[in-house]
Formats: structure tokens, C-alpha cells, sequence
């Protein structure tokens, strides 16, 4: 399938195509494969355990993957464009990091309390496009609107929030978050929830309803699938999810600017790896983001590229390649299958 | 003027026109009747450059224009008015007047000559075609249409929404039309109307010729009686 | 105070005009081009190296603008092709995703070759005094070659026969062809156009203070904001938002600071979207 088929009515399906077309899986595959996933992701440290920047090469690996996973169920699951992801990251890692540094909120309380900020600006924005019926176009506007804001109100407060130059994030610097390898397990720990979060949000009446929305709205509304509120639970979780990714990133990390969650820097990758991996599928997130962090790093030396090397990825993946990896595997292994024993 | 020859298109994978010949002499007004779906649209279309044909030719004063893209086609010398009319609905009736004479300046003569034909355009000029009832946007298309100067006219059920006093009114400009020697081919499901101003037509059903011949002929077919002038 | 104000309309009318260039691409071939703001900077880079190699200012500029004309031209001709096969949201969705990757190539060549170049143009001359305010040649300068621009465009527009074949097309595609105008050619004439307004809008600014190599992202946005708030396709509502967007600007730059400036114009345009999505004129709701 290439970006010219257009099978379905919403653009972003048409576009990226998938959606009720891929094959079900049972849910004892996708947690097996999510199993498998965990192992060989936990031993990755076996290569990199003993370089810190490598480690935190493979911690950012995996935020992004949490990332990817959480934009995958906004957009993927419901093609809501929110183009806010890096922005949502930085609201719940500066409300985590000023409540707990400047107000003397306990962390734990502190990410959770900002993760709830993340919930309930993802799910006003889904409020917002319902109410207005906003189109994939116009939802993508705003929620960039706000992005650039946000790095805007940051840059400006600086007395809260270190304005350009950044912010020390003093909470958890005393505990195991700042050690040099187990972040990198939290991390994954966080990402096989997130795994298994989609995988049980799918197979529930949510993910029903989600598959009929994004098939046809108008066919969903019609036999009472009230699509304003799951498209609003898709905002608000997803949303939820990539705040508290930012918010643990920030206390593991120890320092967080704007720069850290502007568009460039994390809603275009974001998107390149969620769109290589496969939209709507469980894994594409994660190779995805295994796979352009991996180049990243063998690129690193050749950083002036940088740009030029992502938007040419970008353009290709979207004219030559929008379905993905996990689907063209897929459609390979069906393939030989076919021409399997007569 | 115009062979059509075994023409067969559609929009998809199956055809909705299947091996359609038809032509149309310099001078003729020919008319192709038909009930809704029957492929009356499709097959003008295709032979407009709106549509392409998949199988079949198109030929105009002798050489071939099948796959000839709209535009091209509007530029030699034949002008189709479309079921839809495709105004442009911001602009006046004297800019999409002008539009009808691109890429040439609009010819004063001609102007005036359609102006004739619908005088109610010349009293609108300045009014924006969106605005116009459906009777005004129907003249203004075919006036449009005009403004090229064209030796055929194609016109796909120019009497779609008009109240049947306007619909006679547009037959009769068509009369008109023919008067000063334009060629017309005019695709309709008033069947009346349409055999009363042609010289020749066609049956088009289920997208096949069922029938071909003089319009004083197919007027008294019995089957044609039956199932378009609702005559047992 | 009318320093400000006289401000934020020389200002403005820049806005506009490069709005103009953004929104006529969308009104006419349903493409949003994201890689506005990086060919008016790569006609800046253009500009600025002629200038050093011996041209001078106004064949340089020349040079620029016809730079950007051709890089939009290119760019019609070649990425958004397979763009144009698809109709309606999926069109806009591809060409933004698309164009935004071509942002990034230009970008990139430009850091990568000329991380330190930078446009200014420096016109000398002592301040003119406009309604009692000592404005600096450059700005009188700047403002009426967008005035001059903006007066062109109208005319050629409203009066010429290529003008009002665009206005065909952008109004209904199937008529405009149905008269015999081709939509391609049309397409490729308003990519340049829309090149050549970005490039022409850099110089202007240029003459006020200098364009960085990374004001890229910047003007794409700033572009966007207008097109917003004016009407997506529409030419009048760009410049007129221009005009109220740039005095917002100036007035709020003067009496509160930069950052909660641009938090307004982002909030003017999301504000549009929310109140009434088809903008000042826009061509639907």
C-alpha cells in the first residue's frame, strides 16, 4: 500500500492506510510478543552498561518509545494530529520539577500531580476539536499553536523556569533514579505498561469503538458510538502517558530546557518513528524508536546532517513507505505463507 | 464532425459506458436520451477529457482526441456544459464571461450575441454567479460556453432544477443556437424537449446504444413512447 | 504611541504580504507548503552572497527573489507531485507532513554550508518624519515596496486575463479547465509567485534588521498565523490580518515583551480556529 491508495474517508486512515485492514491478533500473541520484546530489550545494557552516554542514549531510546506508544493511541487509534507531543512532555516535566524543587511537593506526588496537568490539557484540546468539529488539519494547527507557546511561556518565565539556558532538576538526585542503569529498566518497565496498556484499551470496548471511528465517523455515530468521548479518552490517556514520560525523564535526567520538547527535537522524530514502525500496530512504536535511535547514534559524529538526513526520511517514508515495517513484514510473511505446501 | 467509436470508460474497474458509437454531422443537433444512471454523464465526460477512456476512440473533425485532457479539448473548438454548470460562483457574470473566451481577450461581437440570447445576463453583469437562481446560472453557463466561439456544444441535461417554463425557454435558445450554425450535442432525460430540437438521437441505456435514429422516428418508437413519454 | 503604531504597519504590511504567498498556494493547489520560511531564507543567503561576490544590491536581490521562485517551482514539480493525486484532506496532510521534511533539507544545507551568513541591508539616509515620528529610510523603503508588491498583485489579480484564469481555478477547477485553462500550468505560475513573495518579504525585513540563517521555522509560522487569521485561501484576509497581527505585535512588544508577544499571535490564531475556523474571509467555514 502506498500513500496514493485511498481507501477510507478520514485523510489520516487514507493516508496511512491500516486500521480494520490489519489482520486481529489474539491477545495471548500480542502479550507474548510484548514478552519478547522485554527481553531483548533488557539486554541491551549487556552492550552499553558501561558507557553513561550510552546509557542514556538507550534511555532516550525508550522515552521516545513511550512517546511513540502514547501518540500511537491518540492519532494512530483515533487521528487526532496532535502536534503538542513534545510540549505535553515539557508540561509534565517543568510542573514536576518547580512543584517538587520550588513547592516542596514530594516527586512521586509531584509527577503524578503532572501528569494529571498533561491528562487534562490533552483531553481539553479532544474536548475542544469535538465540540468545534474540528478537522485533522485544524486540530494539528492548534495543538502546534500551543507547543510553540508553551516553548514561548517557558523561554519567558525564566525566573521559574530557567528560561533558554535550562533547569537543574534537583528532585531525585539522591535516589537510584540518577545511577547509570537501573533508569534504563524503570524506563522499560514503563514502556512494557504502555504495551500493555494499548493491547487491553484495544481489546476493550474502547478499542471497539476506536476501530469504528477511525473505519467511518459518521457510520459510528450513527449506531451510537459517541465519538466526542472516546476520542476524548484517546486524548486524555495518550496525553497522560507522554506527561508522565517527561515528568520521570526530567528526574532522571536531571536537567530539562526547552529545547529538550520542541517540535523539531521531539514531535518530528516522534512521528518518523511511529510512521517507519507502523501506525496503529503494537510494536511499530518501539522498532521505530529502536531503530532511529540506534541510527542517531551511528550518525552521531556527522551532526550537521542531522537535518537534512530527517527530512529526507521523512519525505520517503511517507511517499515510498506509510504503512511501515511491521506491516510489510507482516504482508511478507503472509505472502510466503501462501505460496507455502499446496 | 464527431465519430465516437466503440467508447467504453467508467470510474473504477468495471466500465459504466460500454462500446458506445456515435456521431454527430456539422450542423446537426443530435440528442441522447436516457433514464438516471444510464451513463448519459460518463459518457459525455469522457468525451470532454474529463474522464478517461479505457477503451474505444474520440474523434473530431478528423483527428483523434481521445485522451485529450479537458482543457485541451475546450481549445478546439468545442465547449461542454456540464450538468453542474461549475460557475465560478465569486466572480461576476461578466468575469465568467470573459473566462468562457480563454485564453483569448472576450470578443465584443460575441459578447453582445450572447447577450442577445440571455438578455437577463447583460441586466445581471455585475452580480456574482453564486447568488443567481438556478434558470440565471443555467443561461450564464451556456453563455460561457458560448464565448469561445465553439463549433459544438456539448451540454449534459441542461434543463437539471429549471422550472419547465425555463426548461422550454433553454431549448429554445438552443434552436437559436442552431439557427447560426453551432453543432449540438445534447444529452437529456426530457425527452420531449430534447426530440423536439434534434435532428437524430440515440438511446443510451444501461451504458449501451439500445437505440439510434431520426428524433421523428424514435418520437414514435413505440418502446421509446412507453418508457420516456410515459405513453402505453 | 504612534511610534508603535506606525511601527506595527510597516510591520503588518510585511505580515501580509508574506501571508499573501502562503495562503494563494493553499487556496489554489490545497497545499500547505511548511517549507515557506527556509526558501525565503535561502533567497536571503542568496542576496547576501551575490552582494559579496561584487553584485549589487538590486540585481542581488533580483537574484534572490529569483532564487526562491525557482527552489517553490522545484519543489511543485517534483515532491508535491504525488501530492496532487490525492484531493481534499489527505492532500493537505501529505503536503504538510511532506513539506515540512523539505524544511528540514533546506535548513540543513543552509546550517550545514552557511552556519554564520545573514542578510542586511543597510539603506542610508537621515530618519523622515511621518505624522510627527522620525522613521528610518529602510522602513519608509520596506513598506513601499510591500505597498507597491500588494497593489501589483490586486491588479494583475483583478484585471489580467492569467489573473483571473488563477482566480478560475482556485474557485472551480473543473470550470476553470472546462474554459480552457490548464490547472498545472496555473499551479506552477502561483509556486512561483509564492517564492518570489517570500524572498521579496526577507529583503524587506532585511532593511530593518538582519535575517538570520535560522529564521526558517519563524517565517513558516509567522506565515501560517497570517493565513490563519485571514482565511485559508484568501488574499485579502492575509493582508488584512497581516496588518492586524503586526500592529498587535508592535504594541504588544512595546508595552509587555517578546515572549508573551508571540504567545498572543499564536493565541490570535488558535482563537480563529475555535471561533470561526473559515478566518477573516476565508473560502469555507
Amino acid at each position: 500500500m502506498t500513500a496514493e491508495d485511498v481507501t477510507t474517508a478520514s485523510g489520516t486512515s487514507a493516508l496511512l492506510g491500516g486500521g480494520t485492514a490489519d489482520r486481529r491478533v489474539s491477545s495471548r500473541s500480542a502479550f507474548a510478543a510484548i514478552a519478547i520484546t522485554g527481553i531483548v530489550l533488557a539486554l541491551v545494557p549487556i552492550w552499553t552498561g558501561d558507557s553513561r552516554t550510552l546509557m542514556g542514549v538507550a534511555v532516550g531510546g525508550l522515552l521516545f518509545a513511550c512517546y511513540a506508544i502514547a501518540f500511537n493511541v491518540i492519532f494512530g487509534s483515533t487521528g487526532q494530529l496532535f502536534l503538542c507531543v513534545g510540549a505535553l512532555a515539557g508540561l509534565g516535566a517543568y510542573s514536576s520539577t518547580i512543584m517538587s524543587d520550588r513547592l516542596g511537593v514530594p516527586f512521586p506526588l509531584a509527577m503524578l500531580l503532572a501528569t494529571g496537568f498533561a491528562v487534562i490539557v490533552g483531553g481539553a484540546f479532544s474536548w475542544i476539536a469535538a465540540r468545534r468539529s474540528l478537522d485533522t488539519i485544524f486540530t494539528g494547527i492548534v495543538t502546534l499553536t500551543f507547543s510553540l507557546a508553551f516553548a514561548n511561556l517557558v523561554l519567558g518565565q525564566g525566573g521559574f523556569t530557567g528560561g533558554e539556558t535550562g533547569l537543574v532538576v534537583e528532585a531525585g538526585s539522591d535516589t537510584f533514579l540518577r545511577t547509570q542503569i537501573p533508569p534504563y529498566y524503570l524506563f522499560l518497565a514503563l514502556v512494557l505498561v504502555y504495551l500493555v496498556g494499548y493491547v487491553v484499551i484495544h481489546r476493550s470496548h474502547i478499542g471497539w469503538a476506536f476501530r469504528a471511528l477511525r473505519d467511518d465517523e459518521v457510520a459510528a455515530e450513527l449506531t451510537g458510538v459517541d465519538v466526542a468521548r472516546y476520542r476524548i479518552y484517546a486524548g486524555a490517556i495518550g496525553s497522560g502517558m507522554i506527561g508522565f514520560a517527561g515528568a520521570l525523564w526530567a528526574h532522571v535526567e536531571g536537567f530539562i530546557s526547552p529545547d529538550t520538547f520542541s517540535f523539531g527535537r521531539v514531535d518530528v522524530p516522534v512521528l518518523v518513528m511511529l510512521v517507519f514502525g507502523g501506525i496503529g500496530t503494537l510494536l511499530g512504536p518501539v522498532i521505530g524508536a529502536g531503530v532511529f535511535t540506534y541510527i542517531g547514534e551511528v550518525l552521531a559524529s556527522y551532526s550537521q546532517l542531522r537535518l537534512i538526513a530527517e527530512g529526507t526520511l521523512l519525505i520517503v517514508l511517507f511517499l515510498v513507505f506509510p504503512q511501515g515495517l511491521v506491516r510489510a513484514v507482516r504482508s511478507g510473511v503472509d505472502r510466503l505463507r501462501r505460496r507455502g505446501p499446496p | 464532425m464527431l465519430e465516437v467509436s466503440e467508447l467504453s470508460t467508467g470510474y473504477g474497474a468495471k466500465d459504466v459506458v460500454r462500446g458506445v458509437s456515435i456521431d454527430v454531422r456539422e450542423g446537426e443537433a443530435v440528442a441522447i436520451i436516457g433514464s438516471n444512471g444510464a451513463g448519459k454523464t460518463t459518457l459525455l465526460r469522457a468525451i470532454c477529457g474529463l474522464l478517461p477512456v479505457s477503451s474505444g476512440v474520440v474523434g473530431y473533425e478528423g483527428r483523434a482526441i481521445t485522451n485529450l485532457r479537458a482543457n485541451e479539448v475546450a481549445r478546439i473548438g468545442i465547449a461542454f456544459v456540464p450538468a453542474e454548470r461549475h460557475l465560478f460562483p465569486e466572480m461576476s457574470v461578466a468575469e465568467n464571461l470573459a473566462l468562457g473566451a480563454y485564453p483569448k481577450r472576450p470578443d465584443a461581437k460575441q459578447q453582445s450575441l450572447v447577450l442577445e440570447l440571455f438578455p437577463r445576463l447583460g441586466e445581471r453583469s455585475r452580480q456574482a454567479a453564486g447568488t443567481m437562481s438556478g434558470g440565471e446560472q443555467q443561461m450564464l453557463a451556456v453563455g460561457r460556453a458560448l464565448m469561445s466561439r465553439p463549433r459544438l456544444i456539448i451540454l449534459d441535461e441542461p434543463t437539471t432544477g429549471l422550472a419547465p417554463r425555463l426548461a422550454t425557454q433553454a431549448y429554445e435558445s438552443l434552436a437559436a443556437l442552431r439557427v447560426q450554425g453551432v453543432t449540438i450535442l445534447v444529452a437529456e432525460q426530457q425527452v420531449p424537449l430534447a426530440l423536439r430540437l434534434a435532428d437524430r438521437g440515440y438511446v443510451l441505456e444501461n451504458g449501451e446504444i439500445q437505440l439510434e435514429g431520426p428524433a421523428a422516428e424514435l418520437r414514435d418508437n413505440p418502446t421509446v413512447r412507453r418508457a420516456y413519454l410515459g405513453i402505453a | 504611541m504612534t511610534a508603535v503604531l506606525l511601527d506595527g504597519i510597516v510591520l503588518g504590511l510585511q505580515f501580509g504580504l508574506l501571508g499573501v504567498g502562503l495562503t494563494v498556494v493553499y487556496g489554489l493547489a490545497g497545499v500547505l507548503n511548511l517549507a515557506y520560511g527556509p526558501i525565503a531564507v535561502a533567497a536571503a543567503v542568496a542576496v547576501s552572497l551575490s552582494m559579496q561576490s561584487g553584485l549589487s544590491a538590486g540585481p542581488a536581490v533580483l537574484l534572490g527573489i529569483l532564487t526562491a521562485a525557482v527552489i517553490s517551482l522545484l519543489l511543485n514539480f517534483t515532491i508535491l507531485q504525488p501530492v496532487y493525486r490525492q484531493e481534499g484532506e489527505t492532500r493537505v496532510l501529505l503536503s504538510l507532513l511532506l513539506t515540512i521534511g523539505v524544511a528540514f533539507i533546506i535548513d540543513g544545507i543552509l546550517v550545514w554550508r552557511y552556519p554564520i551568513e545573514g542578510l542586511s541591508l543597510n539603506i542610508g539616509g537621515d530618519p523622515v518624519s511621518i505624522l510627527g515620528v522620525p522613521m528610518r529610510t529602510g522602513s519608509l523603503l520596506a513598506s513601499a515596496i510591500v505597498i507597491l508588491t500588494g497593489g501589483a498583485l490586486i491588479a494583475f489579480f483583478r484585471a489580467t486575463t492569467t489573473g483571473k484564469a488563477v482566480r478560475s481555478v482556485i474557485q472551480d477547477e473543473v470550470g476553470a479547465r472546462l474554459c480552457g485553462v490548464n490547472p498545472a500550468r496555473v499551479r506552477a505560475l502561483i509556486f512561483a509567485l509564492s517564492g518570489a513573495l517570500a524572498g521579496l518579504v526577507v529583503v524587506t525585513e532585511a532593511m530593518a534588521s538582519p535575517v538570520t540563517i535560522s529564521a526558517g521555522f519563524r517565517l513558516t509560522i509567522l506565515a501560517l498565523l497570517v493565513t490563519v487569521v485571514g482565511g485559508l485561501g484568501s488574499i485579502r484576509g492575509a493582508f488584512l490580518a497581516g496588518l492586524i497581527l503586526g500592529i498587535v505585535n508592535s504594541v504588544s512588544s512595546f508595552y509587555i515583551g517578546a515572549y508573551i508577544t508571540t504567545i498572543i499571535l499564536l493565541g490570535a490564531a488558535a482563537l480563529t480556529i475555535l471561533v470561526r475556523p473559515s478566518g477573516l474571509f476565508g473560502k469555507h467555514a
